[in-house]
């Protein structure tokens, strides 16, 4: 506040009985110009949309959480990713964090190691549980057929919307692909009870042993006001070039499978995998595990630029032998007939080959090398065949990771479908009125934060649904109203109306990285994920990556650019020259038009792009 | 990764009010602001004809929330010597004395007083706000506009034939305690500097460029960039030199192309390549030379 | 204490005595003992004030400029170039209404080179809006030191000391040398009302739009009003406590006089010994003496003046294109007489670059006035006397 300002001379000379001092002394302050009058620009404070946000398949309000990390507000960030996120301590192990592709400080040092914070922020919820208790407030019931991390997803939300959610789970336990497809060195069974745990404290009913289909009629479960199908793709699909039915050919998934059921499959010393996403590199790890030479035979090149990089060079550093840029041609057998093993049974488990006949033995895939053509018009480049550039990879066990596919035999004909994949509309509702899809089975990309992300879609869905069924007067809330930026997924906080960020003239623009002012930023170093060493990692199921300490994850989180939100910097404040900013006493900066001459420095200098300069209002 | 936040390092209290009559944007205004906060309460500005003469406002309006003396052109130190011997004949030692003056009043019509003053190690902190020309009277130009630039004097046809007067040099030759260079865009780096010369006896001088708008030919909201963009390039090296004689860089200088500071700017419009080349090759060569300084500094 | 003391001296003792806070100068011959006798003075602990040994008079007008207006009491010392170097931050410590004392040994103005006397400096310098007394002893100038302190801290505008080169600034004569209890009884400390405090911090000397800078002005103009009846009051008051005044002006010998010599500055004292000789021999001459320039005399000169046949005004200056100045103001003083009472004037110049003004030069200027007669005409504004053809 300035100091109260004189107003009148100390002179008791009789000169000022007539109004003019004797000097030209002040008595009152410039603050009486109105410069305001001045300009024909305004800056604005205006919220805009962090790309990580936009590129979070789950729709995560990441730099929100960044920013309440800022201020030591750690039980509000878990809170506000958890408004979001069910399964945070999952997917900051296994998602391949699309944010921080998005991440803007890539493009000045290295991307915020968005996945090590949220990892941290999970483990401390599974530590200290946040309390967030059952508010059944609505009557209606929904069905959810499947406990992958769709269902367990849109099962959480609908309870937290105040619905009654039961969840139908064919396995044994929950946790569909968290369960059985991803091994416990990479994510320990107990964080994922942790995680669902959370969930059956909402409320949410999970009834396992339960195979819709089977031993439960779709009929029944079209009982619930709305149903929810999230059954996942546990399809292998085959090798698809000769040789596929040679003993040893194994599907890749159901090998994961027994290994997280906790057995110990038989399998070859020189196992070759064929595919490069999770389950591929999964499949390599676990059989490394088991004692084989492990090479993967893969389509894509060596890029630490890519999705599952990490991985990669996680598998690599174990000993699995990667060929990129290869594909397969043929799988070649020994001339020798086999014994009849145990491996036949396997074999005739997963429909190959059907029983009678005893196959030859695989002993290695001839592959050929790939190189990549020009980009094209969407900037894919093709892989084609180098002709002349045959090899071929010794092996006793072949484990075929070529994608999944989907089982939906079971829906009603009325679920249209297309491409062995269920129809959906952006929220997740199919074409069979009060039924709702979701993950594998829906035609999207094939990851644990995609599946994450339509259960809550769907989610949405069915509330609008059930909403208007209960002739509740909606705002028609399109779908792109809730979304992070033009292409991210939707936000749940936007949907309930109940965002706890304090937001100033949002827009719904991502800000990108020549948007920023980087003057203000001072390079740092990512903080690296803690690893086991190698040889303890692959010698078991160890969880392999540590991630961060909490101190360094506070820390890495202190590395987010907050782009696009107004972090209380003050270099707005601080550049003005006419002192027109001046903060507020519960946050946030406060402009004073009525002096502002809209020179546009704190515009230009925000080094966030959280300000706007508009005409609007002059 | 514990860098102290901007907004930790500059002072909360305002002594410069809104209403001030400077041109949007200007970096004049924004280095008294500055400056001020790092003084605190307990100033006395002297001030000669500049824009600031202007932009404190009319009588009977002040924008200042410390005395302020209004005086003729050339005598910003000498009338600053005079306050300062006045203060502390009646027993104040404490308040500081300001000399604010723009480059005009500093480099030119002023420099004799200054040289007076910095000779006699008369205990005063000048400040110079270089906006590289008589911005006040409509911008002509001043030994403080460098090479090629466009004033109303030395318009496009005839530019700026002679290179910017080193006035820091010419003070460190005085032997004053402490002289430096600043930049509005680098407040920390200024609040360091006005902190570190009020704990000083002596004469001492700060030059911070301070882009202007209107006389430079830019854009309102530039002027922060512009001032980055003078310091990286080397064109205004960040300095400091105590006692005449231990000069030292206050930062990193990334030794930025000149061309993309100079191709920026609308007085510089009409130069041509071989004119920013041979800017270039300047301020290269007074690199050299400084850093040849600082390094025989180092060796003292 | 009676001292003999060169004139230049005597300021110094003046400033002492009225203990000037801040001095801040710059020398030029015939001043440099008025500095050097204060540097001094300030070096043995006589005078506790701070001395700045500017590089120019225009930083030392400037420095007392800030000093003043930081509330102390201020003062310089110069000549000729010097002062007129100082032009412009003269016109600010008038328009600043700040109370700074000038002395101004008068010295001819370059070029060509003169050190010796005369008064086109200081009168060149009549539109600044300072005070201007003219002394004519040392005793004067050291008296006149002092109470232009008092004089300049009560209306708040600057007084100039002028003393001529040489005659007075370096010839020595006794002078009573007042005691500094009796003069701080006279002159306490400077309390400025308005200054720059930052307790209480104010802006001073900003923009003065046509709306408002006539007012201030005017306010200027009417403390030179007030400047006749503070110096008159200043000079009782100096009567009183050391039994010694002045005014503004001084008639010697008026009395039924029909020649009025006016005169100022040394010049005085030859006119009062020929004054002397007319009166032993039965002539009916005086002299008025103007000590203060500015604010000009002009009711007292009328009352002086008015009904006197004629007066012969004696010009050590010249205002080119124009006459001598005293000369050319006392006439557009006595102007609005009525006719029968105002005097012909003759206007004569005299003793420019320190020529000798002997009792020779001023018989002949006496003798071109009685010849004239009181009735006619003069045939031009300025009679030049003792110049060679």
């Amino acid at each position: 506040m300035p100091k109260p300002r004189p107003t009148v001379p100390h002179d008791p000379n009789p000169d000022i009985a007539h109004g003019v001092p004797p000097v030209a002394v002040s008595s009152t302050s410039t603050r009486v110009n109105r410069t305001g009058s001045w300009k024909y620009i305004r800056p604005i404070y205006q919220d805009k949309v962090a790309p990580c946000n936009q590129g979070c398949p789950v729709g995560i309000d990441i730099e929100g959480y960044m920013n309440l990390l800022r201020e030591g507000r750690l039980s509000d960030a878990v809170d506000l990713l958890l408004r979001e996120n069910p399964l945070p301590a999952v997917t900051g192990r296994v998602c391949y964090h699309s944010c921080e592709n998005a991440c803007n400080r890539a493009h000045y040092d290295e991307a915020v190691s968005i996945h090590a914070v949220e990892r941290l922020l999970g483990d401390l919820a599974l530590e200290s549980p946040p309390a967030i208790a059952p508010d059944r407030n609505r009557a209606e019931t929904v069905g959810v057929i499947g406990s992958g991390p769709a269902g367990l997803a849109c099962a959480y939300h609908l309870a937290r919307l105040g619905y009654g959610v039961t969840v139908y789970e064919a396995e044994p336990e929950p946790g569909g692909v968290l369960r059985y497809g991803i091994p416990e060195y990479r994510l320990p069974k107990a964080v994922l009870a942790g995680e669902i745990e959370r969930i059956r404290r909402l409320g949410v009913t999970i009834r396992c042993g339960v195979r819709v289909g089977r031993d439960l009629a779709f009929s029944e479960v079209e009982g619930h006001d709305a149903v929810f199908v999230s059954t996942g793709a546990r399809q292998c699909r085959p090798l698809g070039v000769e040789g596929g039915d040679l003993r040893g050919v194994l599907p890749g998934l159901g090998f994961l499978c027994r290994v997280t059921r906790g057995e110990k499959p038989e399998l070859g010393r020189r196992v070759v995998v064929v595919g490069g996403d999770s389950t591929a590199i999964d499949c390599a790890r676990a059989a490394l595990r088991q004692g084989a030479e492990v090479t993967v035979v893969y389509r894509g090149e060596r890029d630490p630029q890519a999705l599952n990089w990490e991985e990669i060079a996680a598998a690599e550093r174990e000993g699995v032998c990667f060929e990129f840029l290869a594909a397969p041609l043929a799988a070649v057998g020994d001339e020798d007939v086999p014994d009849v093993s145990p491996l036949d049974a396997v074999e005739a488990s997963f429909g190959e080959a059907g029983g009678a006949g005893v196959k030859a033995k695989v002993a290695g895939l001839k592959c050929v090398r790939l190189k990549l053509g020009e980009p094209d018009a969407a900037g894919r480049r093709q892989a084609t065949p180098v002709g002349g550039c045959d090899f071929l990879v010794p092996a006793d066990s072949v484990l075929v990771a070529a994608g999944e596919d989907a089982e939906i035999g079971f829906l009603p004909e009325e679920v249209a479908r297309e491409a062995g994949r269920v129809r959906v509309h952006p929220l997740g509702g199919t074409s069979l009125t009060a039924v709702f899809a979701g993950g594998d089975v829906i035609d999207a990309p094939h990851t644990v934060a995609d599946a994450i992300g339509s259960g809550k879609r769907a989610a949405i869905g069915i509330d609008h649904f059930l909403r208007q069924q209960a002739g509740e007067k909606l705002d028609g809330q399109e779908p792109a109203a809730l979304r992070f930026g033009p292409q991210g997924n939707v936000s749940m906080a936007r949907w309930r109306g109940d965002d706890p960020v304090r937001r100033v003239g949002p827009v719904n623009d991502v800000v990108t990285y020549d948007m920023l002012n980087t003057a203000h930023f001072v390079h740092a170093a990512r903080y690296p994920d803690r690893q086991l060493p190698a040889d303890r990692s692959r010698a078991g199921f160890e969880e392999s990556n540590l991630g961060l300490t909490r101190q360094d994850g506070l820390a890495e989180a202190g590395r987010c650019f907050h782009c696009g939100v107004c972090n209380s910097c003050e270099v707005c404040l601080i550049f003005c020259p006419d002192v027109a900013i001046t903060r507020r006493s519960n946050g946030g900066f406060q402009i004073s038009y009525k002096y502002c001459k809209g020179c546009g420095v704190c515009a230009a200098e925000c080094p966030r792009c959280a300000m706007a300069m508009t005409r609007e209002g002059l | 990764m514990s860098q102290p936040l901007i907004k930790d390092l500059i002072p909360r209290e305002e002594l410069l009010d809104s209403g001030h009559l400077a041109c949007p944007g200007c970096g004049g205004a924004l280095a008294m602001r500055l400056v001020l906060k790092g003084l605190g309460e307990k100033t006395v500005v002297s001030l000669p004809a500049c824009c600031w003469t202007i932009i404190a406002g009319p009588w009977p309006q002040s924008s200042l929330h410390v005395p302020l003396f209004h005086t003729a052109f050339e005598t910003a130190a000498s009338t600053a010597a005079g306050i300062k011997a006045a203060l502390s004949v009646r027993g104040d030692d404490d308040t500081t004395v300001l000399a604010w003056a723009g480059d005009g009043g500093t480099f030119d019509i002023g420099i004799q007083a200054l040289s007076g003053a910095a000779e006699r190690n008369d205990d005063i902190l000048y400040c110079c706000y270089d906006n590289e020309a008589y911005m006040n009277t409509g911008i002509q130009r001043s030994s403080a506009t460098p090479w090629g630039a466009w004033t109303t004097t030395t318009p496009a046809g005839q530019p700026k034939s002679h290179p910017k007067k080193d006035l820091l040099a010419i003070l460190a030759a005085h032997g004053i305690p402490y002289g430096a260079t600043a930049c509005v865009a680098y407040p920390a780096d200024l609040m360091a500097k006005v902190r570190k010369a009020k704990t000083i006896r002596g004469t001492r001088f700060l030059q911070i460029l301070a882009p202007c708008p209107p006389g430079w030919k830019t854009a309102d909201d530039e002027t922060i960039e512009l001032g980055r963009l003078a310091v990286q390039s080397r064109v205004f090296p960040l300095l400091e030199v105590e006692d005449g004689e231990r000069w030292r860089f206050s930062m990193e200088h990334a030794g930025t192309p000149v061309k993309d500071y100079i191709r920026r700017q609308g007085r510089f419009r009409h130069l041509t390549e071989e004119d920013v080349e041979r800017i270039q090759k300047q301020v290269d060569a007074r690199w050299k030379t400084l850093e040849r300084r600082v390094q025989a500094s180092a060796d003292l | 204490m009676k001292k003999v003391v060169m004139g230049n001296h005597a300021v110094s003792w003046g400033v002492m005595l009225a203990r000037a806070e801040v001095i801040a100068a710059y020398p030029i011959t015939p001043q440099t003992q008025v500095v050097e006798e204060l540097a001094k003075m300030c070096g043995d602990g006589r005078l506790a004030a701070r001395f700045i040994k500017v590089e120019s008079e225009h930083s030392a007008m400037a420095a007392c400029i800030g000093a003043s207006a930081a509330g102390t009491r201020t003062f310089t010392a110069t000549s000729a170039q010097g002062l007129l170097l100082m032009h412009e931050v003269l016109h600010w410590a008038a328009g600043g209404r700040l109370p700074v004392v000038l002395a101004d040994i008068n010295r001819a103005v370059a070029p060509g080179w003169s050190i010796w006397t005369d008064q086109n400096d200081t009168l060149s310098q009549r539109d600044t809006g300072w005070i201007q007394l003219y002394c004519e002893t040392n005793q004067e100038v050291l008296d006149s030191t002092i109470q232009a302190f008092k004089l300049a801290e009560t209306v708040n505008l600057p007084v100039m000391i002028v003393l001529d080169a040489f005659f007075l600034s370096h010839t020595s004569e006794p002078v009573d040398i007042p005691d500094q209890a009796d003069v701080d009884a006279f002159l306490p400390r400077r309390e400025a009302q308005l200054k720059l405090d930052v307790d209480d911090p104010h802006t001073f000397g900003a923009l003065a739009t046509p709306a408002v800078y006539m007012e201030m002005r005017l306010r200027q103009q009417e403390a030179m009003d007030e400047a006749h009846e503070v110096l008159r009051r200043v000079d009782e008051e100096w009567h009183q406590r050391f039994g010694r005044r002045y005014g503004a002006i001084e008639g010697y010998h008026t009395e039924g006089a029909e020649i009025v010599l006016v005169t100022s500055g040394t010049v005085t004292s030859t006119a009062r010994h020929v004054v002397n000789e007319c009166r032993a021999r039965g002539e009916k001459v005086g002299l008025v003496k103007v000590r203060m320039f500015r604010p000009f005399p002009t009711a007292l000169l009328r009352q002086q003046l008015a009904g006197v046949p004629q007066v012969a005004v004696l010009d050590r200056n010249i205002s080119p294109g124009r006459s001598g100045i005293f000369a050319e103001e006392l006439r557009a003083a006595l102007y609005d007489l009525p006719s029968e009472k105002r005097p012909r004037i003759d206007g004569y110049i005299v003793g420019l670059g320190g020529r000798d003004v002997t009792p020779a030069v001023i018989e002949e200027c006496l003798n071109r006035t009685r010849v004239a007669g009181p009735q006619s005409a003069p045939q031009r504004e300025d009679v030049w006397v003792g110049v060679k053809a």
